[in-house]
């Protein structure tokens, strides 16, 4: 980001004392057990300035280069480092030369937007979604170095953000992002994460549904392959009454692979009737392959629905078994089997072009996530 | 066409059929009947080839061929079909998706040539109505949500659309209501064909009042202990199985 933008002074300075007593991440931290960090991150250095990329930009979103040195417009000076902010967060908000603000104004449906992270080091990025407007994001990850994404969103009442990241196999890389984020009344968020597989991959989500009737959707697969890691983290705050929340995500992991879903869910005092829903299912193709999933739930009100569940396991052989003995080839009939299980978090999908996309890498994935 | 010989088979390290003979001809219906933990569905899968049911003595050869040695689609596509007791919920796959990718597994495996999706829906439409299996119950996912009366009207179906050379029905009659049990039944006999071996599997006479068999074989603790024509099933239902095995024991 500008070094010059002087109004941004106080909040950096904030974000890398708060990093500095923080530090890097490892796995004797409670959040971070099932993803050692500073191990995956070893000598790399967060010296670079990783980039991004919008197309397919339409008439009437507003997009700021935050590294330009021209005077930042009012609705970034007034959200840009405004959300909570964990370690890594405050690691790239602090250290980023670069970034990216986008706006869609006030009931104006934005269509599709697609935006690429490529390159090793540190990006922000800032999405503001007025009340009433509308947009797709798709977003991709690229390259094989240690990359630290962070993501602000503000989503304003009866907005609504259609988020679809896809994060492909990545061998070396180290990929790590945080999601920061409020929505206002009758706002919704629907996020869907595909994850390849990297040598470290992290993706972490703290959504605030700061008022009534605020939700969030999220969905994701992750298919892994030998010596991939994806870890997914949410932290949904229910922070007012009548809002909701879902999450389902499913995991391939083959090889020595390991999935990890940590979700959280705090219910705030007095946020009666509030609803939320985590499901999280791994398969595991081989011995070698670890899944650990943990849903979590932190209840302060007295009147909610909260459910959740867990399940790790194999495919099922009396399946496997229907399938063969109606002629459908061992391999053909595994195929078909994990297609199944993945295809019920897909199906959130609510755009066909995004579920298509999603499906392709899925395709490209699974021969190796398949493999023992 | 199917030729059993005192099989042994084991599950899990236990052996749960002892010295099975059975033989069965093209063109006829054959009925194993008995009690519960008899071996009855033990024998119905070690014929469709699951796994962990070991074959520790004897023999099954099924036209000739040694079936001990083929994989269970290999069976499948040899003509061999089992009428599952329980037919497994896939959610995610299709029923009319999964009859194609089946269907067409077994042409390939056969040499000929595969049908598109248009040709299997017509030759499932045909078969469809008589079973009651609806349009919308196709375009489900398998199995999932189906009542049990559905679950075995598709099973059928499948049977009908395979068109299988050896048909094994497992406790076909299992769970379903009078109309239901005759629906079914009047499905299997319009599939009786003089090519066609069926070997149905109950452990109740009535279903056999509906596909009538050639020969009844009793089975209990893991062997043959009777055999005879369909009189046989009536004889089990007014003196029970305990008359029958006590005076084979």
């Amino acid at each position: 980001m500008n070094a010059n933008a002087h109004w941004l002074d106080e909040r950096r300075a904030e974000a890398a004392n708060r990093f500095a007593a923080l530090g890097l991440p490892h796995r004797r931290i409670e959040d971070w057990k099932y993803s050692d960090l500073k191990t995956a991150v070893g000598s790399a250095n967060d010296d670079g300035a990783a980039s991004w990329t919008v197309g397919n930009l339409t008439d009437g979103v507003e997009l700021f280069d935050l590294a330009s040195t021209a005077e930042a417009p009012a609705w970034v000076k007034a959200h840009l480092g405004t959300l909570p902010q964990n370690a890594m967060a405050s690691a790239s908000f602090a250290q980023a030369r670069t970034g990216l603000a986008l706006r869609v104004p006030r009931n104006s449906a934005a269509g599709s937007v697609s935006l690429e992270f490529s390159g090793a080091g540190s990006t922000r990025a800032l999405i503001v979604l007025e009340g009433g407007a509308s947009l797709t994001l798709v977003e991709t990850r690229a390259g094989d170095a240690f990359s630290n994404v962070g993501v602000e969103i503000v989503i304003g009442a009866h907005a609504q953000l259609d988020h679809v990241r896809l994060a492909p196999y990545a061998r070396d890389a180290v990929q790590v992002e945080e999601y920061a984020m409020t929505v206002a009344r009758d706002g919704l968020y629907r996020a869907h994460l595909f994850n390849g597989g990297a040598k470290l991959s992290r993706a972490e989500f703290q959504i605030a549904l700061a008022a009534q009737n605020a939700r969030a959707q999220l969905s994701g697969v992750s298919v892994l392959a030998d010596g991939t890691h994806a870890d997914v983290t949410t932290h949904i705050v229910h922070a007012k009454g009548h809002t909701e929340s879902t999450q389902l995500f499913k995991h391939v992991a083959g090889g020595k692979s390991r999935a990890v879903y940590q979700g959280r869910i705090t219910v705030e005092q007095g946020a009666d009737k509030s609803d939320s829903r985590q499901t999280a299912k791994a398969l595991l193709m081989g011995e070698r392959a670890e899944a650990d999933l943990k849903p979590e739930l932190e209840i302060f009100a007295d009147d909610v629905k909260c459910a959740h569940g867990a399940a790790v396991g194999d495919l099922d052989a009396g399946s496997l078994f229907y399938l063969r003995a109606r002629g459908i080839p061992e391999a053909e009939a595994r195929n078909m089997l994990v297609r199944a299980f993945l295809e019920e978090a897909v199906a959130e999908i609510a755009d066909e072009t995004c579920r298509a996309t999603v499906w392709q890498a899925v395709e490209v994935a699974l021969p190796g996530a398949m493999a023992p | 066409m199917l030729e059993i010989k005192n099989l042994h088979v084991a599950v899990d390290g236990k052996e749960i059929l002892k010295g099975l003979t059975l033989s069965i001809d093209a063109g006829q219906v054959h009925a194993i009947m008995g009690p519960n933990g008899s071996g009855k569905s033990t024998l119905s899968y070690v014929l469709a080839g699951r796994a962990g049911y070991e074959i520790t003595s004897g023999s099954i050869r099924y036209n000739g061929e040694d079936l001990n040695a083929l994989a269970p689609e290999e069976r499948a596509a040899k003509g061999i079909f089992l009428a599952m007791q329980y037919p497994v919920e896939i959610p995610g796959v299709t029923t009319l998706n999964f009859l194609k990718t089946a269907l067409n597994a077994q042409r390939r495996a056969r040499g000929e040539k595969e049908v598109d999706a248009k040709t299997v829906l017509t030759t499932v439409r045909k078969r469809a109505a008589t079973l009651k299996v609806s349009e919308e119950m196709l375009k489900r996912a398998l199995n999932v949500g189906f009542s049990g009366g559905e679950k075995k009207r598709l099973e059928i179906l499948q049977m009908a659309l395979f068109e299988p050379k050896l048909a094994i029905l497992d406790e076909t009659d299992s769970g379903l209501d009078i109309d239901a049990l005759k629906l079914v039944a009047e499905g299997v006999n319009a599939l009786r064909s003089p090519e066609r071996a069926m070997l149905v599997i109950t452990h109740y006479q009535r279903l056999l009042d509906y596909i009538v068999p050639d020969r009844i074989h009793v089975l209990a603790g893991g062997r043959i202990v009777a055999e005879g024509g369909k009189e046989l099933a009536h004889e089990l239902e007014a003196k029970g199985y305990e008359h029958i095995v006590g005076k084979a024991a």
